[in-house]
């Protein structure tokens, strides 16, 4: 891990982590999209095979913010009634973590997603590596770490069912 | 007719195909042993299957692996550029030869006995061959082909000894409309793959995927977007089907704060959306600016993987890709704006299906006796015909049939 980063703003790219699991762990889609920054903004979920074979199209490509609050929309609004209802819980570890300038750190993390379908028993959703581009926002005592992007590439070839929330 | 499989089903479900052509009895969806007779017959018979396309191997050297049913199936494109499918088994013991989904190759490698086949199949080593059996031939022992064929590089392949060519079995309907989804020649470029499994009988996946009325898609209204008038859709009698309709600009009435995604650049001027639907399980899209060409694999009565491989066209510009790879990262798939929704329904009515009763047609049902083969844009007959030609196939006896 770099030795750049302080401990203040460790614990606000923690505090970030923390949020956005928090958020899709109780299926908020609008507190999932408030981990994101609110000008400029980028998420992608992509398979890994796509990611090694350079292959660029993902299971979601929301590379401009509104895109971000239009995958708000899909869910609360668009797809209500439709789907099989599920609950998940993601687990993260840090791989790594640099400096990249302009109060901005490079992380990776590893990511498990366990799904729960209602009526049903828990399983494996994926497992996968979170690349991230935070930014630190504020300064003095007040600020806050949001997502300038976001990528989770997804370990499984083949997902087990398709798929309403974000990783 | 020539272009049809055979079949001579004798199981016991379902006990009796109903006599009105729009029932479908539900057992069908849920019986593990009709399952294997649908290998037998169909996957495995006189049918031709979609399983790839030239442009996910574009390279001498390129491969994919893919399994028809329960039999892997290895593409290879050889040095004179020809793609060919070969069985994915070493031809000494059978081990499995090549374990990747993809990737480019000098030679196929078998690791058990170090057997080393060539890109186009030949046996090019095996090292002690001295000892081996009396009648041993090396040149005998190249990897088994399968029979394959192509339209504007897609790939099918049958294991049938009587399937019929497959300009016959396409027909006359299919080609204009599926050539036009191929970008006009098939010179495709692969951006990608969506790979999912659904609970559901690969009957009720095809069932519901491909056209279905727009009730169940919210978007649609939220969007305030209409379909044109001036679709079709036609059936061939050995099961196809194929749609076309006109899509109209959406008006941006605020809910999306992104329109961009929805826009359509006019890759195909004339007709917003095309759809092919080859029998038994292929589905072929071309929406707004989107080629999406959806190879399924029937795994089991209850489970059908579904790869969705997304195209451009040789020619596109950059900013067309680029738009091409947002469209279909986010509109089709399983987890797309429109089609997250169909594949709830595949699930959905999978487990439906195991109740008693029939799946009842009827929107655009004219007749009970008669299996339509004139409908409407928005009738739910246009499924009919494949159920007529999967029934008769799988050799099921109408009620009242001798």
């Amino acid at each position: 891990m770099s030795q750049t980063i302080t401990a203040a703003h460790s614990a606000a790219i923690d505090a970030l982590h923390t949020a956005y699991l928090a958020a899709l762990d109780k299926g908020d889609m609008a507190a999932w999209a408030s981990t994101f920054a609110a000008d400029n903004a980028r998420y992608f979920c992509i398979s890994a095979e796509n990611d090694h074979r350079g292959l660029p199209l993902a299971l979601m490509y929301d590379d401009c913010r509104g895109r971000i609050d239009d995958r708000v929309s899909f869910v609360t609004k668009v797809w209500v009634g439709t789907y099989e209802p599920y609950r998940t819980r993601h687990f993260i570890q840090r791989l790594s973590c640099e400096a990249a300038g302009n109060n901005q750190y490079r992380l990776t993390s590893g990511f498990t997603i366990m799904m729960s379908a209602e009526g049903g028993t828990t399983a494996v959703l994926t497992s996968g590596e979170y690349r991230d581009l935070i930014e630190i926002q504020g300064d003095g005592d007040k600020f806050r770490a949001v997502f300038r992007e976001r990528r989770a590439v997804y370990d499984a070839d083949v997902l087990p069912r398709y798929i309403v929330f974000p990783f | 007719m020539s272009s049809q499989c055979t079949g001579n089903y004798t199981g016991k479900a379902p006990a009796v195909w109903p006599a009105k052509v729009n029932q479908i009895p539900k057992e069908v969806f849920g019986d593990a042993a009709l399952f294997e007779e649908e290998l037998k017959t169909i996957f495995y018979g006189d049918c031709w299957h979609i399983v790839g396309h030239f442009a996910e191997v574009p390279n001498v050297g390129d491969f994919k692996t893919f399994d028809l049913g329960r039999v892997p199936l290895l593409i290879s494109r050889g040095k004179n550029n020809q793609v060919r499918v070969f069985y994915n088994t070493c031809t000494h013991r059978g081990n499995q030869l090549e374990v990747a989904t993809s990737g480019n190759r000098k030679e196929f490698e078998c690791p058990y006995h170090r057997w080393l086949f060539s890109l186009e199949g030949a046996l090019t080593a095996c090292p002690g061959s001295k000892e081996f059996a009396p009648d041993f031939k090396q040149e005998n022992f190249g990897l088994m082909e399968v029979k394959s064929a192509q339209f504007m590089g897609l790939i099918f392949v049958t294991m049938g000894k009587n399937t019929p060519p497959l300009t016959e079995w396409l027909g006359e309907i299919v080609p204009p409309t599926l050539s036009t989804l191929l970008g006009g020649d098939g010179r495709l470029k692969l951006l990608g793959y969506q790979k999912v499994r659904y609970d559901s009988n690969w009957k009720g996946y095809n069932d519901n995927d491909g056209y279905h009325a727009p009730m169940l898609h919210t978007a649609f209204r939220l969007l305030n977007w209409q379909g044109g008038t001036t679709g079709f859709q036609r059936m061939t009698k050995n099961g196809h089907v194929v749609f076309e309709a006109e899509l109209k600009a959406i008006q941006n009435n605020g809910f999306v704060n992104d329109p961009s995604l929805v826009e359509f650049k006019g890759s195909d001027p004339a007709r917003g959306s095309r759809i092919v639907q080859l029998f038994p399980a292929t589905v072929m899209v071309k929406h707004l600016d989107i080629i999406n060409l959806r190879f399924a694999i029937a795994r089991s009565h209850d489970v059908t993987e579904v790869h969705y491989a997304y195209f451009a066209h040789e020619d596109d510009s950059e900013e067309l890709v680029q738009h091409r790879i947002r469209q279909g990262s986010n509109l089709l798939g399983p987890c797309g704006m429109i089609s997250m929704e169909d594949a709830a329904i595949f699930q959905r009515i999978h487990i439906g299906n195991q109740t008693p009763g029939f799946a009842e047609f009827q929107k655009g049902v004219t007749s009970l006796m008669e299996v339509p083969m004139d409908v409407k844009q928005n009738d739910e007959t246009g499924n009919l015909p494949r159920w007529e030609h999967y029934r008769k196939v799988m050799g099921f006896k109408r009620e009242g049939e001798k």
